[in-house]
């Protein structure tokens, strides 16, 4: 689908990239400067790179890939074999000395819910029914089974 | 406010002052042809700092080199923890037809950051086994960009067809396969001509005399199937109006 490359001819421009990284977090201990992408099968080292350099303005030192297998492993209710989607990864390395560490996007937020809201009166709720499914606190924790 | 415009969307308004400054500083060097128009890559930077300025909301343009491309991978440091993250609605062909190619042209980049961070916290709430703050987000944008695609096609087609004439970009022509069918065969680039490429002569663009039973067969159980079709409606009528005599009758 691209058009052929021969000696002298113009670089190839690609217009609005259809295509879209995904920044993991690695899964094994990788060197700081090191960091993981999903990109789609049909990326190559060069594209990435200039992908970072030209769209995201990062400095790109080296970068190795590798296709992840997807397992076809599982069966599904019908016993068919179930494929888990193929995909590349690439790990980029900085230049420059930067450094990534890839953040904590989840930290756990104590959220109040707003006086009056819909969430305050489901939480309240939520709270009475489990109060009441508690048994007798005089029983000292005993189940109901035993008799008295 | 065409600032904010230009910007998606789906960004809030601090946010998209910021990418729109870091996008009109970038987005020069992507992709710009030895044609570009210079003026305009000296206007762009000042007229959106003084944007940023004069507005007094948004946060101040920071220059350091550490990570800042990086960042763009993540939410807003305020939303992270967050259920809920509020997003405009996607963008419509409408809406687009109206701006200029170069807006396009930035607004797809925009689309296309946003998506990769949205990306990001997907795979990133699978792993730490969390729901995503606002999955729909993704189907916006998705949308977003199919609609920005059509439309940047529909001005390329109208260009291509004023000034050559023709309607596709890609050549091809109507051929027939082995099994019958009749289609759209999509021309590729070769460096040799067809007569010395041996996989292409390889492949029939007739189909042999052997095949035509099966295609008879082929016709034959279409044939029966709409036959069974058109049966099934019409006794599904004829059952209802016996029950309901006074029923209107619909025509398809």
């Amino acid at each position: 689908i691209y058009p052929l490359y021969q000696l002298g001819n113009p670089q190839l421009r690609i217009f609005r990239p259809n295509w879209f990284l995904t920044l993991v977090r690695p899964g094994k201990e990788q060197p700081p400067d090191t960091v993981q992408f999903r990109i789609p099968m049909e990326m190559t080292k060069y594209d990435v790179k200039n992908y970072l350099e030209k769209i995201y303005n990062v400095p790109v030192g080296d970068i190795r890939t590798r296709i992840q297998y997807g397992s076809n492993k599982k069966r599904n209710h019908l016993n068919q074999r179930v494929k888990q989607p193929d995909y590349k990864v690439a790990y980029v390395q900085l230049a420059q000395g930067q450094t990534f560490t890839f953040p904590n996007i989840f930290p756990e937020k104590d959220r109040a819910p707003a006086e009056g809201s819909l969430e305050e009166m489901q939480e309240k709720f939520m709270e009475d029914e489990k109060q009441r499914q508690k048994l007798d606190p005089r029983r000292g924790g005993v189940t109901e089974w035993f008799g008295l | 406010m065409a600032a904010s415009s230009a910007a998606g969307r789906v960004l809030t308004l601090c946010r998209q002052l910021q990418n729109v400054c870091r996008i009109s500083s970038t987005s020069h060097f992507v992709n710009v042809t030895k044609g570009q128009n210079p003026v305009y890559r000296g206007m762009s930077p000042l007229v959106s700092l003084s944007w940023c300025s004069s507005l007094g909301q948004c946060r101040a343009l920071h220059t350091t080199t550490s990570r800042r491309g990086l960042e763009e991978f993540f939410d807003h440091p305020n939303n992270w923890g967050e259920t809920n993250v509020k997003s405009g609605a996607p963008w419509s062909a409408k809406q687009l037809r109206a701006k200029s190619s170069e807006d396009l042209h930035k607004l797809w980049y925009v689309l296309l950051k946003e998506k990769n961070m949205l990306l990001t916290i997907e795979q990133e709430a699978k792993r730490q086994r969390v729901q995503m703050p606002s999955p729909e987000r993704i189907r916006k944008i998705e949308r977003s960009m199919f609609r920005l695609e059509t439309v940047v096609s529909e001005r390329e087609t109208a260009l291509r067809l004023l000034q050559t004439g023709q309607t596709k970009g890609r050549p091809g022509a109507w051929r027939r396969n082995t099994f019958g069918y009749v289609y759209w065969y999509r021309f590729k680039e070769y460096a040799i001509p067809w007569y010395m490429n041996r996989r292409y002569k390889r492949k029939k663009f007739y189909t042999p005399k052997f095949v035509q039973p099966y295609i008879r067969l082929r016709i034959e159980k279409y044939i029966r199937e709409k036959a069974r079709k058109e049966n099934l409606k019409k006794k599904a009528q004829a059952k209802l109006k016996e029950r309901f005599p006074d029923m209107k009758v619909s025509s398809s």
